[in-house]
């Protein structure tokens, strides 16, 4: 048997790849668009090594543990129960709003036990800019979104993953007399996950920082400030990036005379990080990607 | 209702591994029981000084083969590139992108995929005259480093460049009592000092302050027993993780030889229930 059947030799090269196999029968195909459905729903993934990623695994996250650890000897004591908020029993409170009683505290909650399964770690970058300009002609979104996508390399589905949803437009919510009214385009944003979010962290700090002129870093708040404000305890450390900044992106380098305009932009790092003094855990975190943290003097 | 099936157990199965962490608790299945005295335990403090990776990890033959593959669906499904955004129609840089890109295409999809374009040979010529002036003006001396550094052909354990791609660590030959032997820099803590005083105090006496280095944190990071068959004072060692940034390790007075080593080389040089104690705190990275 094995003498008829020698076995094959792999293919010389994993990164080489053969004929395509033979169509034996032809993909069906999109009415309108007369493309091929493929029969599975294909999804890109990673197609190179992110090098902030292993780096938060080879050390940082060894790092912020030890760092962030509070040790507890016994487990927590369950909540105190003030008056029964939630009985399930209870035809009249089934379906009701039943919010426990004296808010639900959140600036006062603890973080949660350290496990090495919550060790603080980096979720999604979120770019955001407002443009005052936008609410005059919506045109002028135009080049912030094209910026939005040459600095984020986002599309809507990218890559086949329905929960990318690449540059979105902001509305407005509000009506202000003489500023803003509600849904209207205001502004634009886009959510970075996984590699791309670890390429745009470094490119952010190393060569978008360095060559900004008198930055002395991200301003920590002053010392008395409260460890208990819904910023403080949601593990989000938000940076603004001036308009002078867009040009030393290298994706913007290459053509900024394509764009209008340079355009500020918030960034948000949010983390996994909750509870009192989740905010300094994210600090903490990001200053071991180098992005550099400094107090007012 | 296969795909219906299938999709959420694929998610779940690509999804991001959680990568071990170097310490994680292990629940050893017999408890030991030091030897009770009534003596008060000595406490020392050790402090494991870390060189992080240099290098970025080499991928394995599957990463690689996985990569490559993802790639080629990357290049068959992304958006047109926008050519003209990026530069200006008929220009040398454009044609230049063009045919980089046509090479690039050959390589992804092989040879009999990218179609001729009917150009004459004059042209062509011209263009490649062209790019090979460009070549020659953008020229640099930038090459590729190697990933292996002469110190580890050399096998210098001393060196700091070597083993680029994984955590190192210094591993000190210290005479205590009159016997030498492998561990990290360590010593007591006097009365009254706290654990991450003592352990800064002894790191600059065994290992010189030649270096720029940090502690990571004031908590340890772990805790070893020696084990004594006689009832003599407990001796309990706390480890504290320390990184080096720059400079070298000066050695003090009493030990005799230092290495940096990974953690299977910690391995075969310490003894053997150091090791069972210590190995829980080092990285596989």
């Amino acid at each position: 048997m094995s003498q008829r059947h020698p076995p094959r030799r792999v293919a010389r090269s994993l990164m080489r790849f053969g004929r395509p196999p033979p169509v034996k029968k032809p993909l069906q195909r999109n009415w309108r668009t007369r493309l091929p459905i493929p029969h599975v729903n294909i999804i890109g993934r990673e197609f190179a090594p992110s090098r902030l990623e292993d780096h938060y695994h080879a050390t940082l996250e060894d790092n912020a543990m030890y760092m962030t650890y509070i040790h507890e000897s016994t487990p927590r004591p369950p909540p105190r129960q003030i008056r029964l908020t939630y009985d399930p029993s209870n035809p009249y409170a089934r379906f009701r709003h039943n919010p426990p009683v004296g808010g639900d505290q959140l600036g006062k909650k603890p973080p949660p036990p350290d496990t090495p399964a919550n060790v603080v770690r980096l979720e999604k970058i979120v770019l955001h800019s407002f443009m005052k300009q936008a609410i005059g002609s919506r045109l002028q979104l135009l080049g912030l979104i094209m910026a939005m996508r040459a600095l984020s390399g986002e599309t809507e589905r990218g890559a086949g993953k329905h929960a990318v949803q690449g540059v979105q437009i902001v509305r407005g919510k509000k009506s202000v007399g003489g500023w803003i009214r509600p849904n209207i385009p205001v502004g634009a944003k886009v959510e970075l996950r996984g590699a791309p979010m670890y390429d745009f962290l470094a490119q952010l700090v190393e060569f978008v920082l360095p060559r900004l002129k008198d930055f002395p870093g991200i301003m920590l708040p002053p010392p008395g400030v409260s460890l208990h404000s819904p910023s403080a305890v949601s593990g989000v450390v938000s940076i603004g990036l001036p308009p002078t900044a867009m040009p030393f992106f290298p994706q913007i380098e290459v053509n900024v005379d394509a764009y209008p305009r340079p355009y500020g932009m918030h960034v948000h790092f949010v983390t996994n990080a909750t509870g009192v003094g989740a905010e300094n855990r994210a600090r903490a975190l990001l200053s071991g990607f180098m992005l550099p943290f400094t107090r007012h003097s | 209702m296969f795909s219906r099936l299938a999709r959420p157990l694929c998610r779940h199965a690509v999804c991001v591994p959680s990568r071990a962490l170097a310490t994680e608790a292990i629940d050893s299945k017999v408890p030991y029981r030091p030897p009770r005295s009534s003596a008060k335990p000595i406490l020392y403090t050790s402090v494991i000084l870390n060189r992080a990776p240099i290098l970025t990890p080499s991928p394995t033959v599957f990463e690689r083969a996985f990569y490559a593959y993802q790639q080629r669906i990357r290049r068959a499904l992304h958006n047109p590139f926008p050519t003209d955004f990026y530069f200006k129609p008929g220009s040398l840089l454009e044609s230049h992108f063009n045919v980089e890109e046509r090479y690039r295409e050959r390589i992804a999809w092989g040879p009999n995929y990218v179609k001729d374009e009917n150009v004459s040979a004059e042209s062509k010529a011209s263009e490649q005259s062209a790019f090979d002036q460009m070549a020659m003006q953008e020229q640099s001396d930038d090459r590729l480093m190697p990933r292996v550094h002469p110190a580890d052909a050399a096998r210098d354990y001393q060196s700091l460049d070597r083993k680029g791609r994984r955590n190192l660590y210094l591993l000190v030959r210290d005479v205590e009592d009159g016997k030498a032997a492998w561990g990290f820099p360590r010593g007591p803590a006097q009365d009254g000092e706290l654990l991450h005083q003592a352990a800064q105090r002894h790191f600059l006496a065994k290992c010189g302050n030649h270096m720029d280095s940090w502690i990571v944190a004031r908590k340890p990071i772990g805790m070893y027993k020696r084990q004594s068959p006689t009832p003599t004072p407990q001796d309990i060692t706390f480890f504290f993780k320390a990184h080096i940034m720059a400079g070298q390790v000066h050695p003090g007075l009493s030990v005799k030889e230092f290495v940096w080593v990974t953690k299977q080389e910690i391995r075969t040089r310490v003894a053997r229930d150091y090791w069972e104690g210590v190995k829980d705190m080092l990285s596989d990275h």
